[in-house]
């Protein structure tokens, strides 16, 4: 089967429209593509580097409150400039956008605009079409470049065939801290994550970061990869973010997963963060020494007590993190948890944390645990 | 149970105590009569008025009924105009041409708000001062001065000035002209401000402590400091006398922001905090000023339903006011400085969603928050619908515009905005602008049907069928809000945000599969699609470089002070002190970007929902 059609969508800066794309989203999604979403509010540097990052054939972008022939084309210039303008670039802005206008964008280097009153699926079958196909081998290509190319590669052979040949290696280069988060949808694993990546770009301004994130999908169907939309600390040149859907797979990952993350553990990072989608109490998607350091996050409304019996991640993860602890049920949760971990005399560690609050001690504390948290435990070498 | 849940309480408490008065009336012959006296009293006392063919008109019409049980269940269900509940009007006249000395009857005359009435100058009756008009458009493009041009073209001939701000992408999202990648942003859809001397600029000509003068500026996110800016500029150019004359409507209205439009830049809760300060400090200082106007024209923007934009508007407002309430601002400080802003679009709930609305706020204020009457009122301006126009054959949006106006008017809004036809494809050029000013100008003063008698087209069977299932509709809306704890936890759930969106879809399927006409759009669409010619409403390069070069000026001028002012911003907001009068200090040496960018350090960035 072929792998699915990849693209990014996001709305330009300052710009809050997002009825329209959340609705061609859900269309394409429907019509087998896979959708990284940035979410509104955007700019060009980062649509772009999301775009080279996740690899995608075409990025598309919609606009409703004016600037869009500046801001259409500064995206395809900063493609050009980055010798990644095999990417294509669509978009629309309903009746905002005139021909004239789309006339000059063409010139600038769109490759195709949607007119007011187009119908869903014209615009589902158009990108199936045309941006299922559009890599070429690129000239100067930068390591991210490499590497998001080689994360699709390795993508497209699972996609391609069942049976593919493991790779070997799954060792760290030694410097590289590979973490897994999971838990159940809706503990804020998400949030967590991009408040843990602030912090370690601050406290470690050399730190080079990867997140593998996962969204669930079936088999030949689309999937909305939308992490992204709301990772604000996530978009920044010192970290490579890659969005991936499960295709088929149970347990939280994709077939493609375990290279793929081998892949990036190789790579020049010095932490690599793999997040499973929401998993339930019999998951435990961290197998073969996949990860170095597993993290559980977990809602503090997960039922009662008996409940925590279940859960086979509480005797596996080395670190459970009890989100949204300004919830009034959050004591009893801490201390039902920690009992429940006492019992596994593994002294596993146990923080609650408000990811939602700004400059939660509870995250600096995670923070503290996955500097601290490094396999090779002497200091590495600044770069 | 939060406040939410007591408000449907009240509501259904309040529909029995009416039911049961009605009994009562009727079985009750001591109370009947003073039923049936009351009403009389009514009727005796309506003026009379006389149309240009001559003809003699009531200012006021009511039912005819004269059933004890009937005239209670009018007077307690709905309420004469300018009575509670309000079902029929915030006041008791709207729109109505002044009345001639020589005619008679006094409930004309009594003007228990100051406003449609005429001053006692029996010479020149025809010169009887007018109330201001309820026309209020809403413009806003390039720089300052372009927008400042426009105020001045659209008020020219007003007795006032009701003036209406839109601002552009960078300042609703609180960054400068000069970041990075916003430069084709601006003065597109809305006018650039980076300092508070563009707001000098914004209003020069008019007298901002004028009692004919108000403005409206409709910003949310960066609301307070856009205020302060306000409060600044006026005191540069009038003194610190004017503060307490200021009049007008900041939008300030951050929970819509986070269930539909997106423009927010502080994470909820500091958002919050921030808006209470600056409720808390006009509410104070500027008994005229109306600090947030608790919206629903973009929950309806963004796909909502009628009811649900209806429910979600109205159950903000309540949440807001369990806010003021719970930082001790005595209820009748704030709840007449309340205001709200619907849509209205072509669906049928909106021949009653406004009379709804009223009626549940009224009961809700008055029964759960123990509002005065003033804090009953819910004070409403209206938009007709954006998304109902379409590029296609795009001079039929004058029809659904006109259509949307009537049905606006006909739920007592107090004031309103007509939208452009061309508002398609573009920020409205002046040729279009002028007819949607003159659609409502001929409704109004041109057609006899608004100006001669209030309560014209209100209580047709349809209208009241219409009310009644918005009204159980909204409620129930309010049950699911409660259920998930009340509004900011039902927020916090993305209820509002999921409800809207899925609504969105629907009406984008209902389009596409034709179960929704939509006029040159799905139906009677044989002419082919050509882009209209119109004139399109763009800012040049030059002028965008203008506000880029001017704000370099500021900044450089205030080098010295800005970081200073910024430390005690900072320490003033982390201390938990009402930050707004600091506010006030530190925009006369920062520019926007400069505030929000350090309250951001100190309070978080909004995390953006999906």
């Amino acid at each position: 089967m072929a792998a699915p059609v990849r693209i990014l969508t996001a709305v330009p800066i300052c710009d809050g429209h997002d009825s329209a794309i959340n609705t061609i989203n859900l269309e394409f999604i429907r019509h087998g593509i896979e959708v990284v979403y940035l979410g509104y509010h955007r700019s060009v540097e980062d649509i772009v580097r999301t775009a080279i990052q996740e690899d995608v054939g075409a990025i598309g972008i919609s606009s409703y409150n004016g600037g869009h022939v500046e801001f259409f084309s500064e995206v395809a210039r900063a493609l050009r400039k980055k010798g990644a303008d095999d990417i294509k670039l669509f978009g629309g802005g309903g009746g905002t956008i005139t021909e004239a206008d789309a006339a000059v964008m063409h010139r600038n280097g769109v490759h195709k605009i949607f007119f007011a009153g187009t119908a869903l699926t014209e615009m589902a079958d158009f990108v199936r079409a045309h941006y299922g196909n559009t890599h070429r081998k690129r000239r100067k290509a930068t390591a991210d470049m490499k590497l998001a190319r080689a994360l699709t590669e390795i993508e497209d052979r699972y996609a391609k065939s069942k049976r593919v040949k493991k790779s070997a290696s799954r060792a760290s280069s030694g410097k590289t801290r590979v973490i897994g988060f999971t838990g159940p949808g809706g503990a804020g694993k998400t949030t967590l994550i991009d408040e843990l990546v602030l912090r370690l770009l601050k406290r470690d301004r050399q730190a080079r970061i990867a997140i593998l994130s996962h969204d669930p999908s079936v088999v030949g169907e689309g999937a909305l990869l939308g992490d992204r939309a709301t990772m604000i600390n996530s978009q920044n040149d010192r970290v490579f973010m890659r969005s991936m859907a499960t295709r088929g797979q149970a347990g939280g990952l994709s077939p493609a997963t375990g290279e793929c993350l081998a892949l990036l553990a190789r790579s020049d990072f010095d932490y690599v963060i793999l997040e499973t989608v929401g998993t339930g109490q019999e998951a435990m998607p961290f197998q073969d020494a996949l990860v170095q350091k597993t993290v559980l996050v977990m809602n503090p409304d997960y039922g009662s007590r008996l409940q925590l019996q279940k859960i086979v991640m509480l005797d596996l993860a080395d670190l459970v993190v009890v989100n949204k602890s300004d919830q009034d049920r959050a004591r009893t949760a801490m201390s039902e948890i920690e009992q429940r971990l006492d019992q596994n005399l593994r002294r596993q560690k146990l923080i609650s944390t408000v990811a939602k609050r700004h400059r939660d001690p509870g995250v600096d504390q995670l923070c503290d645990w996955v500097m601290d948290a490094s396999e090779p435990s002497q200091k590495r070498k600044k770069k | 149970m939060s406040k939410l849940g007591q408000v449907v309480e009240a509501v259904e408490k309040y529909n029995q105590f009416v039911l049961a008065e009605v009994k009562r009336a009727r079985s009750e012959e001591e109370f009947g009569r003073e039923m049936v006296d009351r009403w009389n009293k009514v009727k005796s006392e309506i003026a009379v008025g006389t149309a240009p063919t001559g003809l003699k008109l009531p200012r006021l019409a009511l039912p005819e009924i004269d059933e004890a049980g009937e005239i209670t269940r009018y007077l307690l269900g709905e309420g004469l105009p300018g009575e509670f509940p309000f079902t029929n009007g915030a006041y008791r006249e709207m729109y109505l041409e002044p009345l001639r000395e020589a005619e008679g009857g006094s409930y004309g005359k009594s003007q228990p708000n100051g406003k449609n009435g005429h001053k006692k100058n029996g010479h020149a009756p025809a010169k009887a001062k007018q109330a201001e008009e309820p026309t209020r458009l809403f413009s806003g493009f390039g720089l300052a001065e372009d927008t400042n041009k426009r105020f001045h073209y659209l008020t020219g001939h007003q007795r006032s000035a009701r003036l209406s701000t839109a601002f552009d992408g960078p300042t609703l999202y609180g960054i400068d002209s000069d970041a990075d990648g916003v430069f084709g942003k601006i003065g597109e859809g809305g006018l650039a401000i980076d300092t508070y001397e563009d707001m000098v600029r914004l209003y020069d000509g008019f007298d901002m402590g004028s009692p004919d003068f108000s403005a409206s500026m409709t910003i949310s996110g960066p609301a307070p400091i856009i205020m302060a800016m306000y409060i600044a500029a006026a005191k540069k150019r009038f003194g610190p006398k004017v503060v307490p004359n200021l009049r007008g409507t900041i939008q300030a209205d951050i929970f819509k922001e986070v269930q539909a439009q997106n423009e927010t830049i502080f994470p909820t809760e500091a958002s919050l905090r921030f808006l209470c300060d600056m409720i808390e400090y006009t509410t104070a200082e500027m008994p005229r000023w109306y600090p947030v106007s608790i919206s629903g024209y973009h929950i309806g923007e963004a796909g909502a339903t009628p009811v649900q934009q209806a429910a979600y508007t109205v159950s903000n407002g309540f949440a807001y006011a369990e806010m003021l309430a719970a930082r001790g601002i005595p209820v009748d400080q704030f709840a007449p400085r309340l205001s709200f802003f619907l849509d209205c679009g072509l669906d049928v709930e909106y021949i009653a969603l406004a009379r709804a609305s009223r009626r549940i706020w009224a009961i809700g204020m008055r029964d759960v928050f123990g509002a005065g009457p003033k804090g009953q009122m819910f004070k409403l301006h209206t938009q007709t619908s954006g998304r109902s126009l379409v590029a296609a054959e795009f001079k039929n949006n004058l029809t659904r515009t006109a259509a949307e106006l009537m049905l606006a008017y006909m739920n007592g809004t107090n004031s309103c905005h007509s939208n452009s036809a061309d508002e398609p494809f573009t920020t409205p050029s002046e040729e279009w602008i002028r007819l949607a000013a003159h659609g409502q100008a001929i409704l109004l003063d041109e057609s006899g049907i608004f100006k001669h008698t209030m309560n014209m087209l209100t209580g047709s069977p349809g209208m009241k069928a219409v009310e009644r299932a918005v009204e159980a509709a909204m409620l129930e809306e309010f049950r699911q809000i409660e259920e998930l704890g009340g509004v900011l936890p039902a927020i916090e759930h993305r209820y509002q945000r999921s409800q809207i969106q899925t609504a969105a879809h629907r009406y984008e399927e209902q389009i596409y599969n034709g179960t929704r006409p939509i006029i040159a759009l799905n139906k009677y669409n044989d002419r082919k699609d050509e882009m209209p010619e119109v004139k399109m409403v763009r800012t040049a390069r030059a002028k965008k470089q203008l506000q880029v070069d001017r704000l370099a000026k500021f900044k450089k001028k205030n080098a010295g002070q800005a970081e200073r002012a910024l430390d005690k911003l900072t320490d003033v907001v982390e201390s938990g002190k009402n930050c707004f009068p600091t506010l006030i200090e530190t925009v006369e040496v920062c520019s926007l970007g400069q505030i929000t960018g350090r309250l951001q350090e100190v309070v978080g960035r909004f995390r953006p929902m999906v």
